[in-house]
């Protein structure tokens, strides 16, 4: 059984007139011990689908999903109390930008001791229980690589260079000894040094504590090192997964394409200066999102089709959810209305129409 | 080649006192030296607290250096205006850097009055031209920064900077808080700018992929010194220095790992 089971996922917000999917049926699983990269821009929702498992929405944002599950366990329909257990022992996170969610006032010893459960000092008197976690604080420092324990425990937040942050804000998350790891942007803005670093920790934990991971990241060489399979969000929409390595030989979606593209270290035969293939324009803002598929208006292989959500689609593990995949110009079938549009007609896209929605929301 | 800029013994001490009776901390920056030919683009690396940022700040002219010369060579038959600043910087974050509550055109119109002796006709025709050259369009002139992507931003930054005419541009960290997509187009922008304009182009990066891609010559920096300079294909491929070594090696082994996937 999977660790955590998400099928569905939809959020919506009500604005002013009408309602938005800010998330459109994001599906995936993380296996017991699998590394799975969610990938995405900013705008693409990754950190809302990291919410919606750990229940930090605002309440009055509606979360929908046919299957939101922690070991079988249904999240959606806890109370607080179970899910806060379950956050307290069996996920945890390592958010974006880790000073931030560290207290600047507070010397990181206390603030590591903080995060032990109380269950895990077992000594009765209160100078052997202080002693105790102590050692518990340094054992886990010990554990992300951090030999000089007695100088980071002395420190504040803001003394700490970035790779030893990170590597303690693992290691706070590790107090819990979770099933799960969900780390939210970890590599963002590290040079290379420092990120294999972090990297190898995490291999490392994966490998010798069977830790789920959840990597949340847009760092494709990163996500290529250490990731068994991936999810690809694009505005909300979960538009392809599956094993890195049939991702990375056959993406079937344009927008994997392009994201792979954006590397130009994966690229042996570009020319130094050479332009990078690049998606015109940007991801679109929540008020401005475009019916059917959300990459429409960048696509350069849309049609008059795509203003229909594709629906997903999988062969051999391998999901999409495009109406012409790449790679694959036979899959599907043929539709009478294609060879009307060719490339060339430019095909406009109105904003969310809710008539189209509706009529595309069955699958 | 033309050369166009001439850094010689470029040096910068700081210490800052940080309590009554313990030695001042100080951190000496350079005496870094080095030429830089038109149209060429140097990437600074390094770790975290090397002086890079310092660099670019002293070469930008946001801090004076304690010694040592920064030399424009200017062809006299060019027709830039005489009171054109010849380096302007772009910094990291391009979104916290505008003015939130002036409109994109007030800035560089502002930029332009406080910096040149254009009327204001003239001030207009240059804005105009800057905006498409970076790509924006003539609305942008009324844009406030939240109303623009990333993407947009990011030209806006490249537009202030460019508005003055400068004969190079210094960019610390210019990638790093972009998302792949934007990253792309920024990366073509520059290309694209540097063959239009034979503009000269400074920027550090951790990125070593983007460095390899678009930058001629590399400068790797560790506690303030340059220890190492060269050609970028022949630094990454024969680096001499441990710290170089260790940067381009495990930059490679990310890339290994993804060609032994494909
Ligand atoms: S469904 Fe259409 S618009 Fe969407 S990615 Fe596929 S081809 Fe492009």
């Amino acid at each position: 059984m999977a660790l955590l089971d998400i099928k569905n996922l939809t959020l919506y917000l009500d604005g002013p007139g009408e309602t938005i999917k800010a998330l459109e049926k994001v599906t995936f699983t993380l296996q017991e011990g699998e590394i799975k990269a969610l990938v995405g821009e900013s705008g693409s929702g990754k950190t809302l689908v990291v919410k919606a498992i750990i229940g930090a929405l605002p309440e009055h944002w509606r979360v929908k999903a046919d299957r939101l599950t922690y070991k079988g366990q249904d999240l959606l329909k806890m109370n607080y109390e179970q899910r806060r257990q379950i956050m307290r022992r069996e996920i945890a996170v390592v958010f974006q930008e880790p000073t931030s969610s560290l207290d600047p006032s507070v010397k990181l010893g206390e603030q590591i001791q903080e995060s032990i459960p109380d269950e895990f000092v077992t000594k009765k008197w209160f100078w052997e229980r202080n002693k105790q976690r102590k050692e518990i604080a340094t054992g886990l420092l010990h554990k992300v690589g951090i030999r000089e324990h007695d100088r980071w425990m002395n420190s504040y937040p803001y003394q700490l260079p970035a790779d030893v942050s990170q590597k303690i804000m693992i290691a706070m998350a590790l107090a819990s000894e979770p099933r799960i790891l969900i780390a939210d942007d970890s590599t963002r803005g590290m040079e290379s040094t420092t990120k294999t670093q972090v990297l190898k920790l995490l291999l490392k934990l994966n490998k010798t504590k069977n830790l789920s991971i959840l990597f949340v990241s847009h760092d494709l060489l990163a996500i290529t090192t250490i990731a068994d399979t991936i999810t690809v969000l694009y505005c909300g929409q979960t538009v392809e997964s599956g094993k890195v390595k049939s991702l990375l030989k056959r993406p079937l979606h344009p927008y994997t394409k392009a994201l792979l593209d954006s590397v130009p270290s994966f690229q042996s035969a570009l020319k130094t200066k050479s332009p990078l293939t690049a998606l015109s324009g940007t991801i679109p803002s929540l008020q401005h999102l475009p019916a059917g598929c959300r990459l429409g208006p960048r696509c350069p292989n849309a049609r008059k089709k795509c203003v229909q959500v594709p629906i997903m689609r999988s062969i051999q593990g391998h999901n999409y959810s495009c109406h012409y995949p790449l790679h694959l110009p036979k899959a599907g079938k043929k539709d009478p209305t294609d060879d009307k549009f060719g490339e060339q007609d430019p095909i406009k896209f109105n904003l969310i129409n809710p008539a189209l929605e509706e009529d595309s929301a069955d699958d | 080649m033309t050369k166009i800029l001439c850094v010689k013994d470029l040096s910068y001490t700081n210490s800052r006192k940080t309590g009554l009776f313990s030695a001042p901390r100080t951190f000496v920056l350079g005496p870094i030296s080095f030429d830089m030919v038109k149209g060429e683009t140097i990437a600074i690396i390094g770790n975290n607290g090397a002086g890079k940022s310092l660099t670019a700040k002293v070469l930008a002219g946001a801090i004076r250096p304690s010694s040592g010369s920064i030399t424009f060579i200017t062809d006299e038959t060019s027709q830039q205006s005489s009171h054109s600043h010849p380096i302007r910087m772009i910094l990291q974050h391009s979104s916290s850097a505008m003015n939130p509550a002036l409109s994109l055109g007030s800035v560089l119109h502002n930029t332009l009055k406080l910096n040149t002796r254009l009327d204001e006709a003239q001030r207009q025709e240059k804005i105009k031209e800057t905006l498409k050259l970076v790509g924006l369009l003539r609305d942008h002139y009324y844009y406030y920064s939240h109303m623009m992507s990333d993407g947009q931003q990011q030209r806006a930054a490249l537009a202030r900077a460019l508005i003055l005419d400068p004969k190079i541009i210094v960019a610390d960290e210019p990638f790093a808080a972009l998302d792949p997509s934007v990253r792309s187009q920024t990366v073509n922008l520059i290309l694209k700018l540097q063959h239009e304009l034979g503009l000269g182009f400074v920027f550090i990066s951790h990125n070593i992929g983007i460095v390899r891609h678009i930058s001629d010559r590399v400068l790797v920096m560790d506690k303030g010194q340059i220890i190492e300079a060269g050609r970028t294909e022949e630094v990454l491929a024969d680096p001499k220095e441990v710290l170089t070594q260790k940067l381009v090696q495990s930059h490679f082994s990310l890339v290994e790992r993804h060609a032994s996937l494909v």
